[in-house]
């Protein structure tokens, strides 16, 4: 008597189709993807192009993301598979070259991410303990990231929402500094409004134009959330309310920040310093020992750091597998090992496009004159800044298409506005520093490399290719 | 009895769902449920190394996850037992084992190890914490040892 059961699975018991990620987790999931890329690194670089008002780099800079976001929102609902930008640029173009780049991109911009953040981190670890050289500290934290990953501790989404509320922490910390001072009646709101024209821009546009450049690096980070679009509980409901909430909520955070920060620290010492949100703690405006919460504060700006790093170092082998899966890169990406199940060769390989650039960033800081982080985090967000106007396009162009009436829509004007946003950040990055150009076209590169591999030696279906079950036959 | 054969895609998840039918009493088993767990938060939440399925141009796990149970489930096709499939989500131990508790089931089968070095220096696996923590017998269903030559 065989009854397997061929009942539609969304009809089955509450085991049929069970998805895991609540709308708060989500949430705290875009929350500490967004607030641990960059506020604790880039502060320094934004404050020194603006001067004192540089807040208000971070609220365009962040209200550009969130259009951005709310694109991606409606984007999701539709498609809720974790391919994200490439899926969305396939659907409205079914251009296979268009697919391509923007997928290389994806990956390229992560990976730059990656390296940004890893140098991020040494910078604060030299806080706690100066010895080691800081190439060699990015490369260990790199190394122990990729073999976590690996192991897959990573999937934890409590560890993940705690590493959150660590991070969203110490930037209380930091905000509790500069209420501390307004009530003491020391703090000079004119600082607030000072916007810096004696520098490299003498125009005031264009010293906000610049800061947004500088601080756009802290506003990415909201894109992964499609890795997870899938396991979405209801996700038509909670994923466009989480996502931009989330944004939202690190905008507040991001300007609340830079308020406390320009008021209690003078710019040109956050300017200088290479991780300047701990100079905010080091004034010792708060009655408690100032060495303690340096080095509390240093603690969970690493964690901080962390939690983001950790993400980008996910992101990056679920993308080259897609498309060794796809066939456009070689099948060995998509080699999945045996009792780990993470695709292991795809995880070390980006691993060491990560350490390469760092090692190589580290031989020529001097010959560009500009330091590694903000180089890295340059090419992230040129490269970002390019997809996410793509994305906002691709919103628009597939209007009435796979829609219903859950579907999410975004408000069309503030995506117009998106898209011109996003292109005048990107255009301004471009200009003034042409030699992130380069770096983008290094790391498309290995894209292009991936691609003649298989396309020259790969034999057409690696990816898919069907196991040899006969050895599991016996047992 | 419900047995839950729980499959992460690999095929030694598919060795140990035909290791069960090599033995077990069909008139005794009254259930099976094919479980496959997704891993929201892991690079590739979900691989399928069991059938031959094209991979999905929208790059599905949930699509993975249903041919990886598809495969399993047709192991026991015109076996005996009703069969279903159940696709979940979250930390792969733990939903199996809520499932062995939802379902009530008396047996849960697993596959578990490599061979090699990553079985010797990879501890806290999947198999091993649904051993402990199971409310039913487990079987473990460890891939052969090389022929020695």
């Amino acid at each position: 008597m065989s009854d397997t059961s061929t009942a539609d699975p969304d009809l089955d018991d509450e085991g049929g189709l069970k998805r895991s990620i609540t709308g708060k987790q989500l949430f705290f999931y875009t929350l500490g993807d967004v607030l641990g890329s960059g506020i604790y690194v880039l502060v320094g670089l934004v404050a020194a192009a603006v001067g004192g008002a540089f807040w208000i780099a971070f609220a365009l800079g962040v209200t550009v993301a969130a259009i951005t976001g709310s694109a991606y929102a409606e984007l999701v609902t539709k498609y809720p598979q974790a391919a994200g930008a490439s899926l969305y640029v396939n659907k409205a173009f079914g251009n296979r070259a268009l697919t391509f780049l923007t997928t290389v991109s994806f990956l390229a911009a992560s990976m730059a991410a990656t390296g940004s953040l890893a140098t991020g981190f040494s910078s604060y670890f030299s806080e706690l303990w100066d010895a080691p050289p800081p190439l060699l500290v990015s490369l260990v934290f790199l190394a122990v990231l990729v073999v976590i990953n690996f192991i897959g501790i990573t999937e934890s989404v409590v560890i993940n929402m705690l590493m959150t509320f660590v991070e969203v922490s110490g930037l209380i910390i930091v905000m509790v500094t500069g209420i501390w001072f307004i009530a003491q009646g020391d703090a000079d709101f004119g600082v607030l409004v000072d916007i810096d024209t004696s520098g490299t821009y003498t125009n005031p546009a264009l010293a906000v134009l610049a800061g947004i450049a500088f601080s756009f690096f802290a506003m990415t980070g909201f894109e992964n959330t499609a890795n997870v679009a899938e396991e979405t509980i209801e996700p038509h409901k909670n994923f466009p309310r989480s996502l931009v909430t989330g944004m939202i909520v690190a905008g507040v955070v991001y300007v609340l920040v830079s308020m406390a920060a320009a008021l209690t620290v003078p710019t040109d010492t956050l300017a200088d310093s290479p991780a300047a949100l701990l100079e905010v703690v080091k004034t010792g405006i708060l009655p408690i020992s100032t060495d303690f919460m340096t080095k509390l504060f240093t603690i969970i700006a690493l964690i901080a750091i962390t939690n983001t790093t950790l993400v980008t170092v996910v992101t990056q082998p679920r993308i080259l597998y897609g498309m060794a899966k796809e066939d456009v890169v070689p099948g060995v990406f998509a080699k999945i090992h045996p009792t780990q199940r993470s695709p292991w060769i795809a995880l070390f390989f980006s691993g060491a496009v990560v350490a390469a650039l760092l090692v190589i960033g580290n031989l020529v800081p001097e010959v560009e004159g500009t330091p590694l982080v903000e180089r890295l985090a340059l090419v992230t967000v040129v490269l970002l800044l390019a997809i996410y106007a793509l994305v906002i396009v691709c919103c628009l162009k597939l209007r009435g298409q796979d829609e219903d009436e859950r579907t999410y829509r975004a408000n069309t004007p503030l995506l117009y506005l998106g898209i011109v946003g996003n292109l005048a950040i990107l255009g301004f990055s471009i200009y003034d520093d042409p030699t992130s150009l380069l770096w983008c076209a290094a790391l498309l590169g290995v894209g292009g490399v991936l691609f003649l591999a298989e396309y020259f030696f790969g034999s057409k279906g690696t990816g898919s290719r069907a196991p040899d079950l006969d050895d599991v036959k016996g047992i | 009895m419900h047995v839950i054969v729980a499959t992460d895609g690999s095929r030694q998840s598919l060795a140990a769902a035909k290791h069960l039918k090599s033995f077990a009493d069909p008139t005794k088993v009254t259930d099976i449920s094919v479980v496959a767990v997704i891993r929201p938060l892991a690079s590739v939440a979900f691989a399928d190394d069991t059938s031959e399925g094209k991979w999905p141009s929208d790059g599905s796990f949930r699509d993975a996850a249903q041919s990886a149970v598809d495969t399993i489930a047709a192991v026991y096709d015109g076996w005996g037992p009703k069969v279903h499939k159940r696709i979940r989500s979250g930390s792969a131990a733990n939903e199996i084992i809520k499932a062995a508790k939802q379902y009530d089931a008396g047996l849960v089968v697993v596959a578990a190890g490599g061979r090699g070095l990553s079985d010797a220096v990879l501890v806290g696996s999947t198999a091993q914490r649904v051993q402990h923590y199971a409310p039913c017998p487990v079987l473990v269903v460890r891939p052969a040892p090389r022929k020695k030559k």
